[in-house]
């Protein structure tokens, strides 16, 4: 309560006094308001410290989470024309985690610290006739290291405006070493495990969303709005190129978003808006080479790649020549990197009108539409990479590439939906929508394969060759006659690509959607209706792609060069076909270079179309046969002649049925059941997938001392495909692919299963009025299995239990003035087989350990 | 004009008053003010004629025309102090709540003014106080009945114009499931919970996807259900957000999987992030479908068709193929790449 009944009583002479009080309370405001940004910014100021704290560093979650039963009055101030109520929370929490604290971070992420978990303060005008505004709400939790801090501002004047403030910044440690895991084998030499994720990812978001709306209660009513994200980060990453070296990336990734709008409320129980937004995004990524773990014969620092398995030829049979040195020497006909860089910083602008109705006018109809056009616009103009590694198959020695992109994409959207009451118990309601969007895009491409030059010293290669400078105008000098193999020239293998590349790329893809729901809605009484409904949707989906090569020029040069052959300059897209080079190659035979000009093969001729006519019936039933119980349930059956993947479905079941049972205020029971059922089971796909969810809760509270809630939920995944691929280790896969024109040799009925059982319970207790306790648990025990192609593969998040008990205890010390200290336990434990007999030995997931957390609130 | 004594909304009489009614009904507000005057408040309030109130009180000229689903405008309005009288520990909540503007907007008349502009004139209520019927109560209606009265202020609202067409409407669920005028635990929006707890009252199969080891931040905080979901109902399946140019949600946090890209992931676009992930949570990282990243790209890519090239053939999946992603990075789309290389 923010006053009692006792200041209540003193009506109208409260109000008059809180004139007389307005001005000795305006510097209290301002005090008050103070105060409250320099928690926020020394919060800020602290979560800015966090940043800098070393990975792995461990804390717990905030009380909050916990779900502790606040224990605080709330204790009311009058300022001035405002009642003023504040509260802050501060603690410290202690982290102590053992295992594997990649995986700690990337699941829960609570370190050790000083944190502010709660911050709010409310005012409000007490006649709401305040000065600048009659309610202020501002909320924050989570600085000083945490990695989600989030804060909210709601500032309002009757009539005059509403303005909105959110601020959230989430920090994200991605470090689950088993994806993208190249699993390198321990017959490897050397076996080299990954033992961190390949695609790690340390990313700090930030969002900042600001809404203001000016005359809320006119006729005339103004929107605007600004939202700001900007994700920022290092991350690590692969290049694919022979090997795959891992590179540190740097992202940033900006959008501003603009929003206008007008209501217009003229005409009775209308609305009529207008909203203009405008989107603009803008990419700054960079990716580097970094890590150079060997060296070469020269002692040029050299990168190998995540890939060993020296069995299969990666990077080489025999990457390392001499493992006494440091760094460790490397043989340089392997795969390796010697230098990457990559810049691309595309923008993007996307314009969108959008007119939009609401319209209660007609007796029993209400209407909702709306209208839209957007224009988006994604240009990329420095792109840049550039690569200086060896890669064996094709004798590449580097490459570079650049060329502008645009993509645009362009939308116009249309809907209504009409809701008619045909009686009092018959209503009928119509959706109707369309959207039409497409993206044409383009690329001008400006690329260049480097190639090394013959060895210009003994034992010279791969790695070791020097790259060739030669140009298209230089060529001619450089490597006047045939079979150009002398100093300095290029020298190709008949796997090698273009010297140079200048194509033009269009692409497009598009979608039109035309949908329509109709819906019969019956009330057989005040307690029980039932409806019926048709829903159907045509796609038309379009893609194109073409390759225009405006001049790929072939340089002659290489060992395997002969006359048949052009020297090695007829490869590639113009190899020879019957002695023949393809009608868009032409050869200079001043030169001996080739030139092709043309459509590349496999471009498209036209725009391929997809259609696909979706049909669904809808039923559903909604029942209160009594003040006790309740009763909903949705079904679907839908049916589509066509999919999109082989994974889209053509029968899709929906059954959601929902029940409560109250048999006092004081307890309720729910259960509830979520199946769905999805199936592309056509012969060679034989896709079925399913999800169904059976969930039990109760809550009991017989009194205000004693609160009781308990859940259990099973969860079951389903999902099977027939698949095709190649896997030349395989005793496993010995069944050929029985799909026609697969590009794998084997095949088999893919299956992954997951089975959750999650279960919950918490139980505050109020054993006297100044403390409480909570005590509580939530575990889910994950059971599945999966079809695994590599032999290698750890069964990871298949089989595990991540078991989460807690207990918090808050005590009333003073006025306003509360204890809480709360224990949190994470038990991450994987169940199954963790690493394979034949793999380089992997840490393990697990993780376990508690986080302390004490703290004082202080709601004054 | 209000009664400054008794705070009364007294309906100021108009020029063009028809003989008869106008008569009557200046005859009855001649006869508040005497009342008023004297300090004759309660005796006004309570045990008096309700049908003294009605006219003395109602002025039809005064207000917009009435409407099926408004509060009934054709008589009754006693005003909120009245209210109050007896029912002091709601008029706290309420004066509390942002409800009470409608107190100080004194432009649509009394029936779109406090107390009664939800609960309908309040006249024959006061006359006679032990009837329930003689009041609009929200705990007996229907939710239909209950989601008419409060859309009748609310429908023009961004939030709320889809509300007619939303599966909550649909499914009977009422406004007062989720918001509650006088027993509110949430300032903010007058919800009877705080987000997510309020969702998983009835939507009880998510609250497994959130606990799951990758998942959206919901339960920390950080992101809420009405993120990505608008309970008051959208365009879009789900009752799922959307850009104005009907980009689907995801992609306001995730903005640089937005593109428009020269080469697109297509099925990202066509058949949304839901064909590759589950958006709640899932017991696989990066809230994949599947546990295995090469499974779920060659359910696809088995072999060649409109939509989607085959794996090729030299991909062994018993060597380092076994994670696509980790060639194929920028799988959600690239500007140079056609193949979703870095």
């Amino acid at each position: 309560m923010i006053f009692g009944n006792s200041r209540r009583s003193k009506g109208n002479n409260e109000v008059a006094a809180a004139a007389a009080r307005r001005a000795g309370g305006m510097q209290k405001i301002v005090a008050s308001v103070a105060a409250s940004l320099w928690i926020t910014l020394m919060g800020l100021g602290m979560a800015g410290r966090a940043n800098g704290q070393a990975p792995g560093q461990t804390q717990t979650p905030p009380p909050s989470t916990t779900q502790t039963q606040a224990n605080n009055e709330s204790r009311a101030k009058i300022w001035g024309d405002y009642d003023v109520q504040q509260s802050a929370e501060v603690g410290y929490r202690d982290s102590m985690i053992g295992g594997n604290l990649n995986n700690y971070n990337t699941f829960e992420n609570l370190a050790t610290g000083w944190r502010l978990f709660d911050y709010t303060v409310s005012m409000r005008s007490i006649d709401h006739k305040g000065l600048f505004f009659d309610n202020l709400t501002f909320s924050n939790f989570g600085y000083g290291g945490d990695p989600n801090d989030v804060s909210r501002l709601r500032v309002q004047k009757n009539k005059i405006y509403d303005f909105r403030a959110l601020f959230r910044r989430d920090k994200n440690i991605w470090n689950y070493n088993l994806l993208g895991n190249p699993l390198n084998p321990s017959s490897s030499n050397p076996a080299i495990p990954v033992v961190s994720s390949p695609q790690a990812l340390d990313l700090t978001r930030k969002m900042q969303d600001y809404d203001l709306t000016l005359l809320p209660e006119s006729r005339v009513r103004f929107r605007l709005g600004f939202t700001h994200n900007i994700n920022n980060g290092p991350a690590a990453g692969t290049v694919e190129g022979g090997t795959e070296p891992l590179l540190s990336d740097k992202l940033i990734y900006t959008s501003n978003a603009y929003r206008m709008g007008v209501d217009y409320r003229g005409i009775p129980r209308t609305t009529l808006s207008f909203d203009e937004f405008l989107i603009y995004s803008k990419v700054d990524t960079s990716a580097n080479l970094t890590s150079f773990p060997y060296q070469l014969s020269n002692g040029t620092p050299v990168n190998l790649g995540l890939l060993f398995n020296t069995v299969g030829n990666t990077p080489c049979a025999a990457p390392i020549t001499n493992a006494g040195t440091t760094p460790p020497m490397a043989n340089a006909n392997c795969n390796g990197y010697l230098a990457y860089g990559l810049f691309q910083n595309p923008r993007s602008s996307f314009p969108t009108e959008h007119f939009s109705f609401q319209s209660a006018y007609f007796k029993n109809l209400s209407m909702v539409g709306s209208v839209g056009y957007a224009s988006g616009n994604d240009t990329l103009t420095d792109l840049s990479e550039t690569i200086n590694a060896w890669t064996s198959r094709t004798a590449a020695r580097g490459s570079t590439l650049g060329g502008p992109t645009q993509a645009k994409r362009v939308t116009v959207n249309a809907d209504w939906s009409g809701d008619y009451h045909i009686t009092d118990k018959m209503s009928i309601n119509d959706e109707f929508s369309y959207n039409n969007w497409r993206i044409p895009s383009m690329w001008a491409t400006v690329g260049t394969q480097l190639f090394a030059t013959p060895p210009s010293a003994p034992g010279q290669a791969g790695l070791l060759l020097p790259i060739s400078t030669v140009t298209t105008a230089t060529f001619p000098t450089v490597c006047p006659t045939a079979p150009y193999n002398g100093p300095g020239c290029p020298q190709h293998t008949s796997s090698s690509l273009a010297d140079v590349t200048n194509e033009l790329v269009q692409q497009f893809l598009g979608q039109n959607i035309r949908e329509n729901t109709i819906e019969l809605q019956y009330d057989f009484t005040r307690k029980i209706s039932a409806r019926i409904g048709y829903f159907f949707r045509a796609r038309t989906i379009a893609d194109f792609s073409s390759t225009a090569d405006v001049s790929e020029i072939y340089l002659p040069g290489g060992a395997s060069g002969n006359a048949g052959n052009d020297f090695l300059a007829a490869r590639a897209d113009c190899a020879k076909v019957g002695g023949v080079l393809p009608a868009a190659c032409s050869l200079n035979a001043a030169t001996g270079a080739i030139t092709e000009v043309g459509i590349d093969a496999g471009s498209d001729a036209a725009r391929n179309l997809t259609e696909i006519h979706e049909h669904a019936l809808l039923v559903g039933v909604s029942a209160r046969p009594t003040s006790q119980l309740r009763f909903n349930a949705d079904l679907l059956f839908g049916s589509n002649d066509n999919s999109f993947t082989r994974i889209s479905p053509r029968q899709l079941q929906s059954y959601k049925v929902h029940g409560t049972y109250t048999p006092t205020p004081w307890a309720s029971i729910d259960m509830a059941a979520d199946i769905h059922e999805n199936r592309d089971n056509v012969s060679m796909v034989n896709n079925l997938e399913h999800g169904r969810t059976f969930s039990f809760v109760t809550t009991l509270s017989p009194n205000a001392r004693l609160w009781v809630d308990f859940g259990y939920h099973f969860m079951d995944i389903f999902m099977q495909t027939e698949i095709c691929f190649a896997d030349t280790g395989s005793t496993i896969f010995t069944a050929p692919c029985p799909v026609p024109a697969a590009t794998g040799p084997l095949g088999t009925l893919a299956l992954y299963t997951s089975r959750d059982h999650y279960a919950y319970g918490d139980v505050m207790w109020k054993p006297y009025k100044r403390v409480t306790a909570l005590l509580g648990y939530s575990g889910s025990i994950v059971r599945g299995n999966a079809t695994m192609l590599n032999k290698l593969q750890p069964t990871g998040p298949l089989d595990f239990n991540y078991l989460r008990p807690f207990v918090s205890l808050e005590v009333l010390l003073y006025k306003g003035v509360s204890y809480k200290t709360a224990w949190n336990y994470y038990g991450y434990n994987d169940q199954g087989v963790a690493n394979p007999a034949g793999l380089a030995p992997l840490p393990l997931q697990d993780f376990n350990g508690s986080n302390v957390t004490f703290s004082l609130k202080y709601s004054f | 004009m209000t009664c400054k004594g008794c705070k009364v909304h007294i309906p100021k009489p108009r020029r063009g008053w028809k003989a008869g009614r106008g008569t009557k009904q200046f005859s009855s507000w001649m006869a508040l003010i005497t009342l008023c005057s004297a300090q004759a408040y309660f005796i006004l309030a309570r045990p008096h004629s309700a049908q003294a109130m009605t006219l003395s009180l109602q002025d039809s000229q005064d207000k917009p025309k009435p409407d099926s689903q408004a509060p009934a405008a054709s008589s009754g309005y006693v005003g909120i102090e009245a209210c109050k009288t007896c029912h002091e520990d709601l008029y706290d909540s309420y004066e509390k709540s942002p409800h009470f503007k409608t107190t100080l907007d004194t432009r649509r008349g009394p029936s779109h003014q406090g107390c009664e502009g939800c609960h309908g004139p309040g006249a024959q209520h006061v006359d006679n106080p032990g009837d329930p019927t003689k009041i609009f109560s929200f705990k007996t209606a229907s939710a239909k009945v209950v989601n008419d009265r409060c859309m009748s202020c609310h429908e023009s609202g961004k939030e709320q114009m889809n509300f007619s067409r939303s599966v909550h409407s649909h499914n009977n669920v009422s406004c007062l499931d989720c918001h509650s005028s006088h027993h509110a635990k949430e300032a903010e929006f007058l919800l009877v919970k705080a987000q997510p707890e309020l969702c998983y009252t009835c939507h009880l199969q998510q609250k497994p996807q959130f606990a799951m080891p990758f998942h959206h931040r919901v339960n920390e905080g950080l992101v809420s259900c009405s993120d990505c979901h608008n309970p008051h109902g959208t365009v879009s399946d789900k009752q799922l957000r959307t850009s104005a140019a009907q980009d689907a949600v995801c992609f306001k946090c995730h903005t640089e999987k937005r593109g428009p890209f020269v080469f697109e992931h297509e099925t990202v676009k066509i058949e949304g992030c839901q064909s590759c992930h589950t958006p709640h949570g899932s017991p696989n990282p990066h809230m994949l479908k599947v546990s295995n990243v090469n499974l779920l790209c060659l359910s696809c890519h088995t072999t060649s068709f409109a939509n989607a090239p085959g794996a090729p053939s030299f991909h062994n999946q018993a060597a380092q193929y076994q994670a696509c992603t980790l060639c194929h990075s920028q799988i959600h789309g690239s500007n140079f790449d056609k193949d979703f290389f870095k």
